[in-house]
């Protein structure tokens, strides 16, 4: 028996918990749907956004359009003009006529409709008559009667066609006299259809934005994921090329349009779209290589901006960007909104930085420090121990960095650097004997020292009184030394030899010759002698000099800190660079880099690196040693550092992504520019529109000042500028600045040249005259011109041993160096408009104008003939040249 | 030929920019009954010696010697050469460009005249007598600055300055001495000292004026000046070296 009370299973009701069931189902699915196509995807939310103030403002433009046209008087004519034309054709003789040709056209279309069937009909059978007559010749039949059936076809054909071309015909001319009927009111359509053109095409512009659902029903685009692929931009782990797939545009889909400047983020125009996305279109390069973020992450900002757990790189801010153009572009100086880059790389390579720190790319730098093999014979011993102890004592903006010694260290190292060099000093001293005729007690040669510093070009790199401020290197550091206390250094004998010829003491100096004879470099002398006063040191500190337990320990520390990094110092030829390497520096993560017991700097990349450079041993503990000197660089120094730093990682951009990297000039340039920066020849003159320091005492008479370079490479013949870097020759003998002698290498010369070529993109860098083809008329008239009749150019112009008249400040360049020294392609640039290619130079324009009487009148031959003719100035032919017996006419008479 | 038509288009669009923002707006009219502003200006102090030039060149054309044409000091201290001008003028008789174009000549390598005062838009004659190569050399900084030779043939070249500008300075390169002021003018209340340090303008509406001295090597003098109906304001200045 069955409990009564027990119900059997079938009979159970688990209606409830189906119906629960269900609805939990169908909840979580549109959970589901909405969680994926909502919640998730942040990005559909901004395009829908995007998409109504898109639509508004395309309405907008067209609603603008419509009202201005309700209110344009010629709209307003148009209208009424096209109105009362068609009103005049439909009530006048004109749509009567229309009305019969129009039947006439119905009657001939039929009848076309006729004749082209016939025609195509007997096309047909003459192609079966064809393969017919065809067939029955191959398969050696009868012939006869279906070679007659083909001709009378063919017959047929001719007939018909001719029938077909008549009816065409009149078709057309009933055609066309109705358009003719129609003109008057065709032409005045035309013109209102012309008039709202913008009108309409605004209007579809605005409904192009929607997409038609069907009926009246349209609805804005469907978001959807917008994204750039970037095919073998990366490498896995595997050190296989992956793409980079960008997705940045889902929510910054305006960021290449213009017009959308005003919206907020992310809905907003690029800030400079039109210099840097022209450059850089997002649709093809992406966003991330240059502003780093997790690109392919789109569903919530922090993950798209990479501001979560383990992405390396989150997006970059400012200036920080910057850290990416090298990446791409090899070249950086004058590159927009590259500019703290540039100055983050030139400081690296000027203060040395890679004398301690290895970087890839910039490896083989030059040693930036003075050369110490002759250091005894050069400085006071009792300087030397101050500078080793402080240098920013003595010079507070020197690129010396502080090694923060005490007294003791520092005599250590003196005395080891005077010992070490002892050898080759006295040598250097035997050859270089004490001069006579320095004295600075003599007021007139002091006073003539000094004003040859401030007219020969010393400027243009040295300041002369404290406080005073050659060009700098970054924002801090002085280029060259500031000479204000010089006498506390050294002595009258070095200096003099030094000022005559610097390799003489260090091969590899800087510093120029200024081809001073020997007076004026003992009149200099003397006037640097005045500045500052020698300053001994207590004796006990000066004998410990020579005590060898001192010179050991001051070995030691020399080897320790690494002053072969930077120094050429006899015995640490084979050291190496004490310095961690720097080249993935910016992929150090957080616990690679040591805080010390620094727990107020904030744990970031960035903290660390400014922290360190700002105050390099702040890291310091009992235990861990630091070694780094104190450089005391001001804040934008260290931040330009640190965007330079930020791009040494492990990321390399593929070749095909980078700028020009097939492109050898822009190595060159690079190359040119180091040089450039090395030997400073941007203090004196302007080189690629920077520098010219000293142009600054030139300001009243600009014409004193060392020529601007910008342009240089397509001015010059490079073999000339070979010469003249190897040993300058006075070209502009007005000026009282002179171009110094730099005993460049020819490697050196060489990469001058290049760099010079490359910023002028020539391709074809050395241009030969053929000077035989030069055609007889072109010298007379070139000879003509420059005569005292015409353009009296040898009013200012120097020609060899013949000097104009008047002052050398109003003399103009030698016109007998211009056929080795010019191009003759510049010399016509430089004719059409001299203020064009030199903005403010003395030589005025001479065209447009040239006279009417000479090579017909034309500027352009006559310019062509002034060229020629200076490329053979000085040769016999040139000095045979007929010119008129006559003067010209007077234009006036 | 392409390029003067495009630098005359270049500037008639800049000259039409400026009138279009109206920073300086000057209203130009009918002046009834105006007042007249007449002076002298003298030099403070004992009058210095002319200055003397020596010629390097060209001297059959130009002479041995010049005398400095920068301050020159007429017999009773008045100083020639002075720009007059009122500073705040803002309403008066119209501004209109010459019916004949102003002659600015070189002569025996000298500039003639030294200053030239002129309404902004007009075209300045530039005639070369001397017949041989000179330059003329502007430093502009409103208007575009040129550097234009004029060699022996070309005896007349034709510039048109068209936008106000105090001081521009013109140069021969060719004769480092040569020197002269061009002064473009945004309104018709200014005058040039002669000789002997007067000056004069009429039609000035009543009301009270800043009026302003300048002289090329003695700077500038500001004063006030009011004028009356009909009246004749008198003044004398005093300008000294700086």
């Amino acid at each position: 028996m069955s409990d009564p009370k027990k119900i059997d299973e079938e009979q159970k009701s688990r209606s409830v918990l189906f119906l629960l069931s269900a609805i939990a189902l169908v909840v979580t699915g549109l959970w589901a749907v909405w969680n994926d196509n909502i919640s998730r995807r942040p990005w559909k939310h901004y395009q829908h956004e995007f998409r109504q103030v898109e639509y508004e403002r395309a309405d907008q433009a067209f609603q603008n359009e419509q009202a201005r046209l309700a209110e344009d008087p010629e709209y307003l004519k148009a209208v009424e003009t096209a109105t009362a034309s068609r009103k005049s054709f439909d009530e006048g003789e004109g749509a009567r006529s229309l009305s019969a040709r129009q039947t006439e056209l119905d009657e001939l279309n039929d009848e076309l409709a006729t004749v082209d069937l016939d025609v195509r009909f007997v096309k047909s059978e003459l192609e079966e008559a064809w393969y017919e007559y065809e067939h029955a010749k191959e398969i050696g039949g009868a012939t006869e009667e279906k070679r007659a059936r083909v001709d009378s076809l063919e017959e047929y054909r001719v007939k018909a066609q001719a029938e077909l071309d008549r009816v065409q015909g009149e078709v057309t001319a009933v055609e066309e006299a109705m358009a003719t009927l129609r003109a008057s009111v065709t032409e005045a359509d035309s013109a209102v259809t012309k008039l709202v053109a913008e009108a309409v095409s605004l209007e579809q512009q605005r409904d192009g934005l929607l997409v038609h659902v069907g009926g009246p029903l349209r609805v804005f685009k469907v978001p959807k994921i917008e994204q750039t692929i970037l095919e073998e931009f990366d490498r896995n782990a595997y050190n296989q090329p992956v793409a980079r797939v960008d997705r940045c545009m889902s929510c910054h889909i305006a960021i290449n349009r213009k017009g959308f400047e005003d919206l907020p983020q992310p809905l907003t125009t690029h800030p400079d779209r039109e210099l840097l996305l022209a450059k850089h279109p997002p649709e093809q390069v992406g966003c991330t290589p240059c502003h780093d973020g997790q690109g392919a992450a789109p569903n919530s900002t922090e993950q798209a901006h990479g501001h979560v757990i383990h992405w390396e790189h989150p997006l970059l801010h400012g200036d920080e960007l910057q850290a990416r153009c090298d990446g791409c572009h090899q070249n950086v100086e004058n590159l927009p909104h590259a500019e703290r880059l540039a100055d983050g790389r030139r400081l690296f390579e000027e203060l040395g930085c890679h004398g301690c720190h290895l970087v890839t790319d910039y490896g083989e730098l030059t040693k930036v420090g003075p050369y110490l093999r002759r250091v005894a014979a050069k400085v006071d011993p009792s300087w030397l121990t101050r500078w080793v102890t402080n240098p920013h004592d003595y010079r507070p903006h020197t690129r010396m960095p502080n090694f923060m010694f005490d007294d003791d260290d520092g005599t250590a190292v003196a005395a080891y650097l005077l010992s070490v060099s002892a050898e080759e000093s006295s040598a250097w001293l035997e050859e270089h004997p004490a001069p006579s005729g320095i004295d600075p007690a003599n007021a007139a040669l002091v006073a003539e020292g000094e004003a040859l510093t401030q007219s020969v070009g010393c400027k243009g790199c040295h300041a002369f009184v404290a406080g005073e401020r050659g060009p700098m290197l970054g924002a801090s550091k002085d280029i060259a030394p500031n000479l204000s206390n010089i006498a506390e250094k050294t002595d009258a004998r070095w200096i003099f030899h030094w000022l005559k010829n610097p390799r003489h003491y260090s091969p590899a100096s800087k510093m120029p010759s200024l081809r001073l004879s020997d007076g004026e470099a003992s009149a200099v002398a003397s006037y640097l002698l005045t500045l500052g006063t020698k300053k001994a040191e207590p004796a006990a500190r000066l004998a410990a000099l020579d005590a060898d337990a001192t010179v050991a320990h001051g070995e030691t520390l020399v080897r320790k800190f690494g002053c072969a990094g930077c120094h050429d110092i006899p015995g640490m030829e084979s050291e190496s660079r004490i310095g961690v390497e720097l080249s993935t520096f910016e992929n150090k993560t957080l616990d690679q880099l040591f805080f010390g017991e620094r727990g107020d700097i904030p744990h970031t990349w960035y903290d660390w690196t400014y922290n360190k450079i700002k105050t390099p041993r702040t890291y310091e503990t009992e235990r861990i040693e630091q070694l780094m000197p104190n450089f005391d660089l001001p804040k934008e120094d260290i931040e330009a550092l640190i965007i330079f730093l930020a791009g040494r990682n492990e990321e390399y951009v593929p070749k095909k992504y980078r700028y020009a990297a097939d492109d050898s000039r822009q190595a060159q340039i690079v190359e040119g520019q180091r040089l450039v920066a090395r030997y400073n020849c941007t203090g004196c003159h302007v080189v690629d529109e920077q520098g010219g320091f000293i142009r600054a005492l030139y300001e009243e008479t600009p014409s004193f000042a060392p020529p601007i370079l910008n342009g240089e490479g397509s001015k010059v013949q490079p073999d000339w500028l070979f010469g003249f870097l190897q040993d300058p020759i006075p070209i502009r003998p007005w000026l009282q600045v002179r171009m110094p002698t730099f005993n460049l290498s020819n490697e050196e010369t060489n990469t001058l040249v290049n760099y010079f070529t490359a910023l002028a993109e020539l391709d074809v860098p050395f241009v030969h005259v053929a000077a035989d083809a030069i055609p007889e008329d072109h010298i007379t008239a070139g000879k003509l011109l420059l005569s005292k009749d015409y353009f009296d150019c040898f009013s200012c112009h120097v020609q060899g041993a013949n000097k104009p008249e008047g002052p050398p400040e109003g003399w103009a360049p030698d016109f007998a160096m211009a056929k080795d020294r010019l191009n003759p392609d510049w010399i016509v640039e430089w004719l059409h408009d001299p203020q064009q290619v030199q903005p403010g130079t003395k030589m005025p324009s001479f065209y447009p104008g040239g006279p009417d009487d000479l090579l017909g009148g034309s500027d352009d031959r006559q310019i062509d003939a002034i060229r020629d003719y200076l490329m053979i100035l000085g040769t016999p032919r040139a000095q045979a040249a007929t010119v008129l017996a006559e003067p010209p006419p007077d234009p006036n008479s | 030929m392409r390029t003067s038509t495009l630098t005359v288009t270049l500037t008639a669009l800049a000259a039409f920019l400026a009138l279009g923002t109206g920073a300086h707006a000057y209203d130009g009219g009918p002046v009834a009954d105006g007042g007249t502003i007449s002076g002298t200006v003298v030099f403070d102090g004992a009058a210095p010696a002319p200055e003397k030039i020596a010629v390097t060149k060209d001297k059959p054309v130009c002479g041995e010697e010049k005398v400095s044409p920068a301050l020159a000091v007429g017999a009773d201290g008045g100083i020639a050469n002075v720009v007059v001008r009122l500073t705040n003028i803002s309403k008066g008789k119209p501004l209109e460009v010459p019916a004949s174009n102003p002659v600015f000549d070189q002569k025996g390598c000298e500039y003639t005249p030294h200053v030239l005062l002129f309404p902004a838009g007009t075209t300045i004659d530039i005639l070369n007598s001397d017949g041989i190569l000179h330059n003329v050399h502007t430093t502009s900084e409103a208007n575009t600055s040129f550097n234009q030779a004029q060699p022996k043939f070309k005896k007349k070249l034709q510039k048109t300055i068209e936008k106000p500008e105090m001081g521009i300075k013109v140069v021969c390169d060719a004769h480092g001495w040569m020197s002269a002021w061009w002064i473009s003018q945004d309104h018709p209340y200014y005058a040039l000292t002669d000789a002997k340090g007067a000056f004069s303008m009429g039609d000035v509406p009543a009301g009270d004026y800043d009026i302003e001295f300048w002289h090329e090597t003695l700077g500038k003098h500001m004063d006030k000046v009011s004028v009356t109906a009909g009246g004749t304001a008198t003044l004398t200045v005093k300008m000294a070296k700086k």
